[in-house]
């Protein structure tokens, strides 16, 4: 529907009919009040306005559609003398598009600005559609993805419960089966092979029990993390001091050079240098003592590639051996769950402490990966962020 | 007037009766146990012996008719009994549990070790002190062994 606006009943007869014959819907109104009235009731796709009226003009009616939320959009064509004002072209009235025309006018032009502007309308009031459809889908997919994030925090919190409840009950029996076997092979005189037979039924039991241990502990990587900025120098050698019986029966040397402080999971941290230390004295030469070597420098990327650069926001750890050292193609391999290179008869372990490592560099928003040569040794590098942005982190206080 | 020293062991588990006896006699075979598989059965029996009582109560968690922290908190109570040395003796490890104990007066908790060898090594410290300074064998224990927490 259009509205016309003049205060001269001939001129909007004539344009009521000019626009009716070419299929448009008019209305009329004879002055500005009487259009702003109008406006407010009704829907219009444009309105020609004449410029020059007694009491509200032309350019008043225009000031207060373009201040109406409501109607700023509707295309206004002017009608005005020939001496037109150039106020309205500076002020640039409203976003639904302004023109003019000078009386007396060209039909056929009016018509074709008529429906060029009346398109733009239709075209512009589409788009406001289609914007608060999407706004309304994306509202209510924030909210199932919400819900979604709810239930799944809620399972996991179940899954972790009873991931500690089958460990506790799980280690119940396996407890009794190495006490009692260790009483039969104490107590008795079984004789050498059934000594080694019950020795083999105590070995597996406690492999049981370190399965069920490192089970347990992965399950908790899942609960949500808190990251302190704490040095992983300090962290590090916490880990050695864990490991201090071993390093010493096996005579293992570990170097340690400048690291950086980072925002960590300071207990996951530590698994991860546990895992990789004992890893690296593990799966030394025989006979060579173990000789690990840790350094770390600054990257911009997060990347193994990416040259160093001391104001780069990432810090890569490495970690090396000079151990026995495996085929790079099986890179993947080592960090999935229970593959293992070696069998267990050869190395002891249980095949998750790559995972482990893995799993926990994940978590910290960064990778490790590593390079290595059969016969020749091993580095594992760590890319970790320095920051963790998603979190306000905590700083250690020592 | 008693001479030999009396332990009594508060655990409905058979098994864990059995090899707590196994270790006893062990390192001490001297040393009487007494055995109760509850709470309920452990107050009636320490009720009953006037002038034989235990010098060590060894006290489990979790068991039927009456929890060991009821049990415990009964002992307490009992100005006949208050004065024996409760140390508990669970599969449990939680922190909660071991607060709690404390709290009600446990002198040390103990969760079971698998290795038999630790066992040992606890029972036979204990044994040895149990009419001498048995507050610094625990903690001593407490030093040197994973499963064991001193008050």
């Amino acid at each position: 529907m259009i509205l016309i606006v003049d205060d001269k009943k001939e001129n909007l007869f004539s344009l009521k009919t000019l626009l009716q014959l070419n299929l448009y819907d008019v209305d009329m109104a004879m002055s500005g009040e009487e259009a702003l009235k109008k406006i407010l009731k009704n829907e219009y796709e444009l309105i020609i306005l004449d410029v020059q009226m007694p009491g509200m003009d032309g350019y008043e009616v225009a000031e207060n559609i373009t201040g109406y939320s409501k109607t700023k959009d509707i295309p206004i064509i002017f009608l005005s003398a020939v001496n037109i004002d150039k106020r309205f072209i500076a002020k640039g009235y409203s976003s639904g598009g302004v023109d003019y025309l000078t009386k007396p006018f060209d039909p056929e032009l009016l018509l074709l600005k008529i429906k060029t502007f009346t398109r733009l309308y239709k075209q512009t009031k589409e788009l406001n559609d289609i914007k608060s459809n999407l706004e309304h889908k994306v509202e209510a997919r924030t909210t199932e993805l919400i819900e979604a994030n709810k239930e799944l925090e809620k399972s996991n919190a179940e899954l972790q419960q009873y991931a500690f409840i089958a460990s506790h009950d799980l280690q119940e029996p396996l407890r009794k089966i190495i006490t009692f076997s260790q009483i039969v092979k104490e107590r008795f005189s079984i004789g050498a092979e059934s000594t080694q037979y019950v020795n083999r039924i105590i070995v597996s039991a406690e492999r049981m029990r370190t399965l069920i241990n490192d089970l347990l502990s992965y399950s908790k990587l899942a609960a949500t993390p808190e990251f302190l900025n704490m040095p992983l120098s300090l962290i590090i050698q916490e880990t050695i001091t864990d490991l201090e019986l071993i390093i010493k029966e096996t005579n293992a040397e570990v170097i340690i050079g400048q690291l950086p402080a980072a925002e960590i999971i300071p207990d996951q941290m530590r698994q991860v240098f546990q895992n990789l230390i004992s890893n690296a004295i593990k799966f030394s030469k025989k006979d060579n003592p173990p000789q690990i070597k840790i350094w770390s420098d600054f990257t911009k990327e997060r990347s193994v590639e990416a040259r160093p650069d001391l104001n780069g926001s990432y810090c890569r750890i490495y970690l090396s051996d000079k151990g026995i050292g495996f085929n790079e193609q099986y890179l993947d391999k080592i960090f999935t769950m229970f593959q293992r290179l070696h069998g267990r008869s050869e190395y002891e372990g249980t095949g998750i402490g790559l995972s482990i490592v893995k799993k926990i560099i994940e978590k910290h928003n960064g990778f490790v990966t590593a390079k290595s040569k059969e016969g020749e040794g091993t580095t594992f590098i760590i890319v970790l962020p320095l920051k963790q942005t998603a979190k306000p982190a905590v700083a250690l206080h020592k | 007037m008693r001479n030999s020293t009396l332990f009594l062991l508060v655990d409905d588990d058979a098994d864990d009766i059995i090899v707590f006896k196994e270790v006893l006699r062990d390192v001490n075979p001297s040393i009487q146990l007494i055995e109760a598989g509850d709470g309920l059965e452990a107050l009636e029996i320490l009720r009953s012996r006037h002038d034989n009582l235990p010098d060590i109560i060894f006290l489990d968690l979790n068991m039927p008719r009456m929890q060991g922290k009821e049990c415990l908190v009964e002992i307490k109570k009992d100005p006949h009994l208050q004065h024996i040395p409760v140390i508990i003796y669970t599969t449990s490890s939680l922190s909660r549990d071991i607060e709690d104990s404390m709290l009600k007066g446990a002198v040390c908790f103990i969760t079971k070790p698998s290795s038999l060898k630790e066992l040992r090594h606890i029972v036979s410290s204990i044994s040895q002190n149990v009419h001498g300074d048995l507050g610094r064998c625990l903690r001593v224990l407490s030093n040197t062994s994973t499963t064991f927490i001193v008050c």
